[in-house]
This record gives C-alpha cells, sequence and structure tokens, in this order.
C-alpha cells in the first residue's frame, strides 16, 4: 500500500504500548473486527497515502459505525486523493454510499477555507457522460459558497440534453439564482415546452428571481 | 369534502423543496391531504406517529435514502400503506432494488401530473374515479 510511516494515535484499548505505525493501521482497516477497523480509520489521516486506503475500505464496508469514521476521516484528510475518491463513489450501486458520499462532498464544499478541494471536481463531475453523476453534482453545489455555482447551473440548462439535470439544476436555482438566470430560465422552459415539470420549477425560479 | 367520504392522507418524502411543492400540487387539486418530509428519517417518525394512506417517496435523501426508509417501514407491526417510488434513475437495478425494498410501483421523474393521480388513484383502490 506505500503507507509511509508517521505518528499515529495508540490503539483503543491499549494506552501503555506505542503508537500504531501507519503499516499497522493500513492493516486495521482490513481487520475482521469492526471496532479495530474504526480505530483504524479515525488515526489512519496521519499517515500519508492514508486517502486511497481509506476510500477503498469505504466502497467494501457494511457496517454504518466504521462507514461514518471513514467518512469523518476524508473529511478531515480533504486532499485531493480523499475528494476524487468520495466523487468515485456517486458512481456506486449503494444508495446508501451515494448519498454519504454527497453528503461527505456537501461538507467539504461547504467548510469556509477547505471549500476550494471541491469545485475543481464538482466542474469535472458536471461534464460525467452519466447523467446521474451530474444530478449528484448539482446536489452538492447546494453546499458550496463558490461564486462559479450560479453559472455552472447556468451552463447546465443551457447545455444539458437531460431533463433531470436541468431539473435539479433548476431547483437550486430557485435558491441561488440572480437576474443573470432569467434569460436562460426563459430558454430553458421554451427546449422543454411540453415538460410539465420544467414549467413548474422554472416558473417557480424565475418568479423568486424577480421578487428579489 | 362530502359527508361520509374519508379523504385520503398521502405522505410526500423528498428533499427537494420544488418536486414537494410540484406534487402536492398535483395531489391537493385532486382533493387528496398531503404532508410531507425531507429525507428518510423525518418520513419513518411521520408514518410511525400517523397513518398514511400512500407514499410518495424519493431515491437519493441525506440521513436515509428511499430504500432505507420502505425497508425499515415495511418491518414495523401495523398497517402498511403502498408506496410509489419516484427517481431519476432508469437503470434497471434501480427499479428492481425499489419492489424489493418494498416500492408498491416505481415512476421516472420528472412525473406528470396525469401520470401521477392515475398511479395513485390505482394504489389508493379509486382507479374508476
Amino acid at each position: 500500500m506505500g503507507l509511509v510511516k508517521g505518528k499515529a494515535a495508540q490503539p483503543a484499548g491499549n494506552t501503555t504500548s506505542k503508537p500504531a505505525s501507519c503499516e499497522e493501521l493500513a492493516a486495521g482497516l482490513e481487520s475482521a473486527d469492526a471496532a479495530v477497523r474504526r480505530h483504524a480509520a479515525r488515526e489512519i489521516p496521519a499517515c500519508a497515502d492514508a486517502g486511497a486506503a481509506l476510500v477503498s475500505r469505504l466502497k467494501r464496508e457494511e457496517e454504518i459505525a466504521v462507514r461514518a469514521a471513514i467518512l469523518t476521516a476524508l473529511i478531515r484528510l480533504d486532499d485531493p486523493v480523499a475528494t476524487a475518491g468520495l466523487a468515485d463513489c456517486l458512481r456506486s450501486e449503494d444508495v446508501a454510499l451515494r448519498n454519504e458520499a454527497i453528503e461527505a462532498l456537501k461538507e467539504l464544499a461547504s467548510s469556509g477555507d477547505r471549500a476550494g478541494a471541491v469545485p475543481p471536481v464538482l466542474a469535472s463531475l458536471l461534464a460525467d457522460p452519466d447523467p446521474d453523476v451530474r444530478i449528484f453534482a448539482v446536489n452538492v453545489m447546494e453546499s458550496a459558497p463558490h461564486p462559479d455555482v450560479e453559472s455552472w447551473l447556468i451552463e447546465a440548462i443551457e447545455r444539458d440534453s437531460h431533463v433531470n439535470v436541468c431539473a435539479t439544476a433548476v431547483d437550486l436555482l430557485c435558491e441561488v439564482g440572480t437576474e443573470a438566470a432569467i434569460d436562460p430560465l426563459v430558454r430553458l422552459k421554451a427546449r422543454f415546452a411540453s415538460e410539465p415539470y420544467i414549467q413548474f420549477a422554472a416558473g417557480l425560479a424565475l418568479k423568486r428571481i424577480r421578487e428579489i | 369534502m362530502k359527508r361520509g367520504l374519508v379523504v385520503k392522507r398521502i405522505l410526500i418524502v423528498d428533499d427537494a423543496a420544488t418536486v414537494r411543492m410540484y406534487h402536492r400540487g398535483i395531489l391537493e387539486s385532486a382533493g387528496y391531504t398531503v404532508d410531507e418530509a425531507l429525507n428518510g428519517i423525518e418520513a419513518l417518525e411521520k408514518a410511525l406517529e400517523t397513518p398514511f394512506d400512500l407514499l410518495l417517496v424519493d431515491i437519493n435523501m441525506p440521513r436515509l435514502d428511499g430504500f432505507g426508509f420502505l425497508k425499515e417501514l415495511r418491518r414495523q407491526p401495523m398497517p402498511q400503506p403502498p408506496a410509489i417510488m419516484v427517481s431519476t434513475e432508469a437503470e434497471a437495478r434501480d427499479e428492481v432494488a425499489a419492489y424489493r425494498a418494498g416500492a408498491s410501483c416505481y415512476l421516472l421523474k420528472p412525473v406528470r401530473p396525469s401520470q401521477l393521480l392515475a398511479h395513485a388513484r390505482l394504489m389508493l383502490g379509486e382507479a374508476n374515479k
């Protein structure tokens, strides 16, 4: 796995022994004992290359408490590997894992000084060939205080051919849209003239923007 | 409401406010009473507290997704309302997973008003309405 030795805290219940090494923590992530996996997940962010090990385990982990510890560790890490790993989970067939990844990315996107790590990934996800991934990217944007969010949403409703990607983008434009979104919303209504939901949601967004 | 008629209660479970408003408008215009939940946890709390005649459930939601909500509800020793699952996901695996979780039918978003009402009436035993 290539984990570099570094400082790590002592395993639970073993306070007199020396701290676990990064190799031990990496092995702990693969332990049959959920408590050991959870402990390793909490401690391993201090090690180099922890992101890859955590993401690998997350995709296979079935214990809710261990998944929670891994997600918390990935959020603490907030490095490109962790962010890319979470983004990759959006393609999972496991609905719970997808939603956990969305929530973790939202937390990363919303957390002030860390918000810079997520936008490049979001921009890439919005160009993904899978419309579901593009929808999840829009879901993450709800929490991203990034100046480009509105322009990304406008780009989506102008260019994306998938009705549900546009619908999800319009849902968010209802909250964050400004006058810049008015003409694109009008064009969207014309493009999906026979789609009742788009008519409803775009109409609602236009009404809210004009009331601002 | 006409005397003697019982208004059917429907719970909409979706994290998207605009979707909830859209579905609520369609169902209320047909005379149904509607309540809302923003995720599976809130839906479970409401469904355990108040009997509903029909559930309209999204799949992807924070905290507890639609599959998790339905699976947990179906384990409860109580009258089980039918559930229409709505999703943006067109993959066959999602439809199969919905039925396995306890859905009665599966609709793809965006749902048309006539489509939603037809399925709601069918699920509520009002197909001739």
